[in-house]
C-alpha cells in the first residue's frame, strides 16, 4: 500500500507541472490583458504601457515563466493582480467554502443517489425502480440554475424558510451554515445523485446476476446479508471510481452554484480571475485546486485497493 | 487679473459652489439598524486610486473624502478642503483644510497626509495624467496645502473634483502602499469593518465623523453627511434574480440594478420603493477610423444614415430608455444638441447613397462586441441587421469584455465598429467625455495616423479656454464635428433602477449607492 501511495504522489508532479504550463500558456494565448482591464477605456497607450512594466508582463514569456516558477519554489504563487491579496491567502480563504458545500452536496448526493439505486435494482421493473428511475432523469435533466431559482422563490421568497443567499462559515455559526448551504447543496447535487442513482442501479443489477449471489441464496443466506455484504461490496467498486469522480465535478460545478447564492467560493474566485486577466490568480488558484483534485483521487484510489485486493496486489 | 477665492460662500464662474444655508443642518430621524445593499458587481479591492470600476467606487466612496467632489449637479465643491484660492496667474491653488477632521484610526488630518496622497496617486493612481501640469506641491503648514502648476490649466479643478479615480485621502503612513493593497482607511462618515472578497463588505457608522457644515445637506459626493444606520453592509448578489428575491423577502434593504422584467411584479408589492436613475449610461458604437471600409467618411455616414436608434435602445435595454443626441445627458448643464441633424435618420434611400458614393464593394464589416453586458451585444446584433438591409455585409465578432477592450485599444485588431457603454464620463462632463475621442486617448484612431486638425483645435479649446462658457462652446463644435465625421455613434442613454423597501428614508439614487443622511422609517 505505501509503495501504491508513493507512486501516486510520484505520478502526481508531472500533472502538477502539466497543468502549470498549460494554464500559463493558456491565460497568454487568451487575447486581452490585465492591464487593458486595469486601465480602463480611457487609458492612453502610454498608460497601458506603464501597467503593463509595473506587472512585468512586458517581459518575454519565458522571463515570466521563470519567474512564476522561481517564486513557486519558494512557496510564493504571486500576487493578484486586482485583490492585492496573496495568491495563496485568496485561495485559502475561498477553499473551504467550496469544500464545505462540496462535502455536503455529496453527502446529498450519496444519501439520494444510492439509495435510489439500491432500491431500484431490488424491484426492477416495480413502479418503484420506474419513479426511482423518473427522478433520476429530473436530477440530470433539470439545469441546477434555474432549480436554484425555483428553490429560492419557494422556501426563500414564499415560505421564507431559508435565505435568499449568502453564506454562514460552519465553525462561525453551524445552523447558520446549514441554513444558507442547503439549497444551493441541493442544486449542485441534484445531477451527481441523479447519475450517480442510476450507475448504482446498472452495477447492482449486474452484481445481483453473478453465480456467487445465487450461490448466497442457495445456501440460504439471510436476504439483508446477500445485499449488503456480497452484493452491495461489490457493487461499491466501480462506483467509488465514480464518486472519486463526483467529488471534482462538484468542486468544478460549483461556480454556477456559487454565483446564484453569492457564495464567495473558489469558483467564484477563478472565474473573476480568468475574466479580469488576473494570471496569479488563475495561475496559482488551479494549481492548489488541482493538487487538491489529485489527492482526491489518491484517496479514492487508496479506497479502491482496499475494497478490491487485487488492486494491492497488482500494484505491489 | 483678480485672484479667484473658492469658499462655499462665492459663486465662481464655472463653478457654482452651494451657498450656505442658516436652517439648522440635516439630522438622522432616526438612528440605528443594519442596512444591506444588494450590489450587483464584485469589488476586488478598495484602493480607489488604482480602480476605475463602479463597485470599487460604490463602497470607497462612502469611507474616503477628498479635497474637492462634485455636488448633485457634478459641480465642483469643497470637501476635505475649507476654501480654495487660485491665483491671478493661475498657476497656484492654494487649499485650508477644514478644522477637526480625523481619519478612522484616530489620526488627525494634516496637509502632509494630502501630500502623501498626491505623491502616491501621482505614483500609482489610474489617472495620474491629471497631475500632469503640476510641477509641484508643499504643505506650508499642517492646514495648508498647496499646489503649484508648470502652466496655467482652467480645468484644473474640473479634474481634481472629477469622482472617476479620485485623489482620496489616507493617512500619510500608507504612502508607499503598491497598487491594489491601500488600507482602507478614510475619513469619510463610514468605516470598514469587514471585506470579503466576492461576497461583502461590511461598514459601520464612523462616531469620529466630523461633518461639513459649510452645508445643510448631503450634495452628490460631499456636504452635509451624516450616518444614521449603525451598520451597512454591501451583499455582492450578481444574479438578477436572486437581488430581486432578497428585496421582496427584505433580506436586502435596497438593491442597485433592477431587472426591466421585474419592475412590473415590483411596482405592485407596497413593501417596495422603485428608483429610476434617468441617464445612468450611455450606449455607443464607435468606428474604427484607420480600417477599410470605415476608414471612408462616405461609408460612415451610410451606416450612420441607416440607423433607427429606438431600435437598437429597445432591444439594448429592454425597452428602459430615452433617445439622447450627443454626449450629454439632457438634464446637465453642458447638455447640447449639436449635431442633431445627424441623429436617429433610418433614412435607406439616403444610406443607400452615402454607400454608393463610398464605393463600397461588399467587404466584411465585423461589428466587435461581447457578451458579458447584454446591452452591447444586443445594440450590436440590431445594428447588424440593419446595416444587412442596406447592403452592407455586417458580420458579429464576438468576445468576452476584456478581449473586446483589448481589441479595441488597438485599430489593428480586424475590427470596424467596437460597441461599449459610457456611464461616469459623461456624468463628470464634457471634458471626461470627449477624452475618448481625443489624442492622446487609445480610441482615438484616424486614418492613416494623421491627426484631424479640426478635431485637436477644437479638443484644445476646450481644455485651455479660459472661461467656461467658451469651453462650453468648444463642446458643443466638437460633438457637433464627431458627429458630423461619424467618429461615433451615440444611440442614447439608460436608465438605472434602483429600489428600497418602502422603511428606507432618504435613499436618493446617485452615481454611487450613498450611505448617508439614510434612514429606517422604524
Amino acid at each position: 500500500m505505501t509503495r501504491l501511495v508513493l507512486r501516486r504522489f510520484a505520478s502526481a508532479l508531472p500533472i502538477l507541472l502539466m497543468v502549470s504550463l498549460i494554464t500559463f500558456a493558456l491565460m497568454r494565448l487568451v487575447p486581452g490583458d490585465p492591464s487593458a482591464v486595469i486601465a480602463g477605456l480611457s487609458a492612453t497607450p502610454e498608460q497601458i504601457a506603464a501597467i503593463r512594466a509595473d506587472l512585468g508582463l512586458d517581459q518575454p514569456w519565458p522571463v515570466q515563466l521563470w519567474r512564476w516558477y522561481a517564486g513557486l519554489l519558494h512557496g510564493d504563487l504571486g500576487r493578484s493582480l486586482l485583490l492585492g491579496q496573496p495568491v495563496v491567502e485568496a485561495t485559502f480563504l475561498r477553499l473551504p467554502v467550496t469544500l464545505a458545500l462540496s462535502a455536503y452536496a455529496l453527502v446529498i448526493t450519496l444519501l439520494f443517489g444510492l439509495i435510489a439505486g439500491i432500491i431500484a435494482a431490488l424491484r426492477q421493473n416495480s413502479w418503484v425502480d420506474q419513479a426511482a428511475m423518473l427522478a433520476a432523469m429530473l436530477g440530470i435533466s433539470v439545469p441546477s440554475f434555474w432549480l436554484g431559482l425555483l428553490m429560492i422563490l419557494l422556501f426563500a421568497v414564499n415560505l421564507h424558510w431559508l435565505p435568499t443567499g449568502g453564506y454562514i462559515a460552519f465553525t462561525d455559526d453551524p445552523l447558520g451554515w446549514l441554513r444558507t448551504s442547503t439549497m444551493p447543496a441541493i442544486s449542485l447535487a441534484l445531477l451527481q445523485a441523479g447519475l450517480l442513482a442510476r450507475i448504482t442501479r446498472s452495477t447492482m443489477l449486474e452484481v445481483l446476476r453473478q453465480d456467487y449471489i445465487r450461490t448466497a441464496r442457495a445456501k440460504g443466506l439471510p436476504r439483508h446479508l446477500v445485499i449488503f455484504k456480497h452484493a452491495l461490496t461489490n457493487a461499491l467498486i466501480p462506483i467509488t471510481t465514480v464518486i472519486g469522480i463526483t467529488v471534482s465535478l462538484l468542486i468544478s460545478a460549483s461556480v454556477v452554484t456559487e454565483t446564484l447564492f453569492s457564495i464567495p467560493g473558489i469558483g467564484q474566485l477563478l472565474t473573476q480571475a480568468v475574466l479580469n486577466r488576473d494570471y496569479p490568480m488563475v495561475q496559482g488558484g488551479l494549481l492548489i485546486v488541482t493538487a487538491l483534485l489529485v489527492l482526491v483521487n489518491l484517496i479514492v484510489d487508496i479506497g479502491y485497493a482496499l475494497l478490491d485486493p487485487r488492486v494491492r496486489y497488482d500494484t505491489a | 487679473m483678480a485672484a479667484r477665492l473658492l469658499t462655499p460662500i462665492v459663486l465662481l464662474a464655472g463653478l457654482t459652489v452651494g451657498v450656505p444655508s442658516q436652517a439648522a443642518p440635516f439630522k438622522c430621524p432616526h438612528v440605528g439598524g443594519d442596512f444591506v445593499f444588494g450590489q450587483e458587481a464584485n469589488v476586488n479591492s478598495l484602493d480607489q486610486m488604482t480602480s476605475s470600476t463602479i463597485s470599487t467606487r460604490n463602497v470607497a466612496m462612502n469611507i474616503f473624502e477628498t479635497l474637492m467632489t462634485r455636488d448633485e449637479n457634478n459641480r465642483p465643491i469643497l470637501d476635505l478642503a475649507a476654501s480654495m484660492e487660485e491665483s491671478p496667474d493661475h498657476l497656484t491653488y492654494a487649499f485650508k483644510l477644514r478644522e477637526g477632521i480625523k481619519f478612522h484610526n484616530g489620526k488627525p488630518l494634516t496637509s502632509a497626509d494630502v501630500a502623501a496622497s498626491f505623491e502616491r496617486y501621482n505614483k500609482v493612481g489610474l489617472i495620474r495624467s491629471m497631475l500632469a501640469n503640476v510641477d509641484h506641491w508643499d504643505a506650508p503648514d499642517p492646514q495648508s496645502f498647496v499646489v503649484h502648476m508648470k502652466k496655467a490649466q482652467p480645468t484644473f479643478i474640473d479634474q481634481l473634483s472629477s469622482f472617476s479615480v479620485p485623489i482620496v485621502i489616507f493617512p500619510a503612513e500608507e504612502k508607499d502602499t503598491p497598487p491594489q493593497q491601500l488600507k482602507a482607511i478614510g475619513t469619510g462618515p463610514w468605516e470598514l469593518v469587514e471585506f470579503v472578497p466576492g461576497s461583502f463588505v461590511k461598514l459601520k457608522r464612523y462616531e469620529g465623523y466630523a461633518p461639513n457644515a459649510s452645508f445643510e445637506d448631503r450634495t452628490g459626493f460631499g456636504g452635509y453627511k451624516q450616518a444614521c444606520f449603525d451598520t451597512v453592509i454591501f451583499r455582492i448578489v450578481t444574479e438578477p434574480g436572486a437581488r430581486v428575491a432578497g428585496l421582496k423577502t427584505g433580506e436586502l434593504s435596497a438593491v442597485e440594478d433592477v431587472p426591466t422584467k421585474a419592475i412590473a411584479d415590483l411596482k405592485s408589492d407596497k413593501n417596495i420603493t422603485l428608483l429610476p436613475l434617468n441617464n445612468w449610461w450611455i450606449q455607443i458604437a464607435l468606428p474604427n477610423a484607420s480600417r477599410p471600409p470605415t476608414d471612408n467618411l462616405d461609408f460612415r455616414k451610410a451606416v450612420q444614415s441607416a440607423l433607427d436608434m429606438d431600435e437598437i435602445m429597445d432591444a439594448a435595454s429592454d425597452g428602459n430608455y430615452k433617445l439622447n443626441v450627443g454626449f450629454q445627458y439632457p438634464n446637465q448643464p453642458t447638455y447640447t444638441d449639436a449635431g442633431k441633424e445627424t441623429y436617429n435618420l433610418h433614412d435607406e434611400a439616403l444610406a443607400k447613397k452615402y454607400l454608393e458614393k463610398s464605393g463600397y464593394k461588399g467587404e466584411t464589416v465585423v461589428l466587435l462586441t461581447n457578451q458579458d453586458y447584454a446591452p452591447m451585444y444586443n445594440s450590436a446584433l440590431v445594428m447588424q441587421q440593419q446595416l444587412q438591409a442596406i447592403g452592407i455585409k455586417a458580420e458579429l465578432k464576438v468576445t468576452d469584455w476584456p478581449t473586446s477592450v483589448n481589441m479595441a485599444l488597438k485599430p489593428d485588431t480586424g475590427w470596424n465598429f467596437f460597441y461599449t457603454g459610457w456611464g461616469t464620463q459623461p456624468a463628470l462632463g464634457p471634458l471626461d467625455t470627449m477624452a475618448f475621442l481625443a489624442p492622446p486617448s487609445s480610441l482615438y484612431m484616424p486614418k492613416d495616423g494623421k491627426d484631424d486638425p479640426d478635431l485637436v483645435a477644437d479638443w484644445n479649446d476646450m481644455n485651455a479656454k479660459p472661461t467656461a462658457e467658451a469651453r462650453q462652446e468648444a463642446f458643443a463644435r466638437t460633438q457637433k464635428l464627431v458627429l458630423e465625421r461619424v467618429y461615433a455613434l451615440p444611440f442614447g442613454s439608460f436608465t438605472k433602477v434602483q429600489a428600497t423597501r418602502a422603511n428606507v428614508q432618504g435613499f436618493k439614487p446617485f452615481r454611487i449607492p450613498r450611505m448617508s443622511n439614510v434612514w429606517f422609517s422604524n
